[in-house]
């Protein structure tokens, strides 16, 4: 028999108590993840309480209940094994609205707008490969930039150099957009280490490249793909023992550094081999200009209405991957198809995640596994 | 000639037995690139054989070989870089006809009986054929590039290189027994091509994992589980061939889906004119001057089934 929530068990003392509900929260503090059921949890004095967060199919923002003549408010939802979903407590006090982290949850997740809340399912676990491994040999990280004619300024970048680099051998190159972001938010100096360590890639260098103004340079920027293609390559290339050949390539990125792969590609096709690209925000329109995303996505929705309308092969291989929570999951599972019907090689994987650097983070090990197999097909010790 | 074919030795050390059996005097050779970097980390190693061991760091050789030489290094990467372009061919060839035998695989009649004349499993017989053939294209080109490697590098005339060579024969002629352990197959193959190491049929020889899969005549790779989900088995090359008829699987239990039986059927059945011996922790093998497999040897057979070697 289905055992009642632990909400609802507690719901059924009379009197309720000010020492019940305090041992309650103590013991469970939230949400509290029964099977695939999530009650999250707010203790205060509060007009209107409620969960807010982003997940395409859940109310947002999700009402929490006050429990009759307590402090203590509740509101339970479906949450399926494996989902991991970031949110915050807004409360009103009168007019005065105020949002925050759970304070009832000390697992948070970090992003450049901030920090959030972070409900992981029954099943989640932060896969091994990401956090530190001591067995792991550190790669090392170099900071290094030059004057780009085509964005007319100096650009800053960090490069990785796999640990014991040999400058007799050649190392795929990945070059990544929101590179500081992607070392800082989503562990990938460990996640490459670690992967490395495993045999699951082989030792590769990789260029962690910042933008200055995204949301003008991501979507599909002349002078940003210029920079990269024409600029960036030739540049490490010269400078460090890479694979020459487009196949040892690979320009990766999410949201709309996932546009900036993508238009940098087909701008300069051949160049790259593959793609890496995470919650892309590939949106676009079937008929009209309504997308709805606001003057950022104008020149996005140009360019993909553009592709669509006259699809081309400017990589061999694409992974993509995106959070089945974000409301990117339909414009990335139309482009899965459109890409292949390019002749492109694609790998698709979905998460029960949102829009968010943990999520990206978890799905590393998918895409550069795929895009970069690594030697462990040739060991057998 | 004496071959003593090991199981893994991580967990289940039989090399000091092995090497005991074969009441030998003297250095055991020992040839270990396929560890790569960590070549020269041997403790353990020397611990098990003996404290016999006579290093001939393959691997560290081949890097002085890099430095050295310069048309040499310069010929290696034009070989890698064809070399990849060849196995991405490949790849792709293989994995498009092999999901066809699969879904002929799929058709045929449960009943052995039937299975056995039914239209399906002539059809089956052609589609493997043509994964044969694809093989064969596979190692015929990889042949060509090998002989143009080896015209563009200048190996034959390299001063470097013989001379390695020369101290390589002289410290081979001295010692008693050879012993290869596994490690980076490709790694291993490679230096022992570069400089030309050839194992006197007098000479017992203990191998495991990359060691044992050098010695056969074609090298097949395989990992059911990596980390990029079950790819295709792939030959690497042609080995040394001083087993020969014989295709290894080292660690089969940990790299192959051993309960997919239509898997391991078409497995059998590609390299069904050797035998796909399956060396797992524990194994020991000894391959006599005939050649033939032992009683207990563990293999694969066209069933998809493990079989043993004598029973019946």
């Amino acid at each position: 028999m289905r055992q009642r929530l632990a909400i609802n068990r507690l719901r059924a003392h009379t009197p309720l108590t000010h020492d019940l509900i305090e041992e309650f929260v103590r013991k469970y503090g939230s949400p509290v993840i029964e099977g695939e059921r999530a009650t999250f949890l707010f203790r205060g004095d509060a007009d209107e309480v409620w969960v807010r967060h982003r997940v395409v199919g859940l109310p947002d923002p999700m009402p929490l209940k006050r429990l009759p003549h307590t402090d203590l408010w509740a509101a339970t939802t479906d949450l399926p094994a494996n989902s991991r979903v970031e949110y915050q407590v807004e409360i009103r006090r009168g007019d005065h609205y105020e949002r925050f982290n759970d304070p009832l949850n000390p697992l948070v997740a970090h992003s450049p707008m901030g920090s959030s809340s972070v409900c992981a399912a029954t099943g989640y676990e932060v896969p091994s490969w990401a956090l530190p491994d001591p067995e792991a040999r550190p790669g090392e990280i170099v900071e290094d930039g030059f004057a780009s004619r085509a964005l007319r300024r100096d650009q800053p970048f960090w490069i990785y150099l796999p640990a014991r680099l040999s400058r007799v051998l050649r190392y795929p190159l990945l070059i990544v957009h929101d590179g500081g972001d992607y070392l800082q938010y989503a562990a990938m100096k460990t996640v490459l280490d670690n992967l490395i360590h495993r045999l699951d890639i082989p030792p590769l260098v990789a260029a962690f490249v910042p933008p200055r103004n995204r949301l003008v340079e991501y979507p599909n920027h002349a002078p940003h793909a210029r920079f990269v293609a024409r600029e960036l390559v030739p540049y490490l290339t010269e400078r460090l023992p890479v694979v020459e050949d487009a196949s040892g390539r690979c320009l990766m990125g999410s949201s709309f550094g996932g546009v900036a792969s993508v238009s940098t590609a087909v701008r300069y096709p051949g160049v790259f081999g593959s793609l890496l690209i995470q919650s892309a925000s590939l949106v676009f329109t079937d008929i009209g200009q309504d997308h709805g995303g606001g003057p950022s996505f104008d020149p996005v929705v140009k360019f993909v209405n553009r592709y669509r309308s006259r699809p081309s092969r400017p990589v061999d291989r694409i992974f993509m991957s995106c959070g089945m929570y974000e409301p990117l999951i339909t414009p990335n599972r139309s482009m899965v198809s459109v890409f292949r019907e390019a002749g492109i090689t694609v790998k698709y994987v979905e998460a029960r995640d949102g829009h968010n650097w943990d999520d990206w983070r978890d799905r590393l090990h998918d895409g550069l596994t795929w895009i970069f197999p690594g030697p462990q097909k040739y060991v057998y010790e | 000639m004496r071959t003593i074919l090991l199981g893994p030795q991580r967990f289940t050390i039989r090399a000091t037995a092995a090497l005991r059996s074969l009441e030998t005097h003297g250095p055991v050779a020992v040839v270990n690139p396929g560890w790569e970097e960590r070549e020269d980390a041997t403790g353990e190693l020397d611990a098990a054989l003996d404290h016999r061991s006579v290093h001939l760091r393959l691997f560290h050789r081949f890097t002085d070989v890099l430095e050295k030489d310069s048309r040499f290094a310069a010929a290696g990467l034009r070989l890698r870089d064809r070399h990849d372009e060849l196995t991405s061919l490949y790849r792709l060839r293989l994995e498009h006809t092999l999901d066809g035998v699969y879904a002929v695989h799929r058709r045929l009649p449960h009943h052995p009986a039937r299975a056995r004349h039914s239209q399906a499993a002539r059809a089956l017989r052609d589609c493997v054929d043509e994964i044969r053939g694809i093989d064969e294209w596979y190692l015929d080109r990889l042949r060509k590039l090998h002989g143009e490697f080896a015209d563009e590098s200048g190996m034959a005339t390299s001063g470097v290189i013989g001379w390695h060579r020369e101290e390589l024969r002289a410290m081979l002629d001295s010692c008693a027994v050879l012993v290869l352990p596994g490690g980076n197959v490709g790694s291993l193959l490679r230096a022992l091509r570069l400089f030309s190491v050839r194992i006197p049929d007098r000479m017992p020889v203990i191998a495991w994992s990359a060691g044992a899969m050098v010695l056969t005549d074609r090298i097949v790779l395989f990992h059911d589980f990596g980390p990029e989900g079950a790819r295709e088995s792939e030959l690497l090359d042609r080995g040394l061939g001083r087993i020969p008829e014989i295709v290894a699987f080292p660690h089969a239990r940990r790299r192959l889906r051993l309960d997919d039986r239509g898997r391991c059927s078409v497995l059998a059945m590609r390299f069904g004119d050797e035998r796909c011996l399956l060396l797992d922790d524990g194994s020991w093998i000894e391959i006599g001057a005939d050649g033939l497999l032992p009683p207990g040897a563990r293999v694969l057979g066209t069933d998809g089934l493990v079989a043993t070697v004598g029973s019946r």
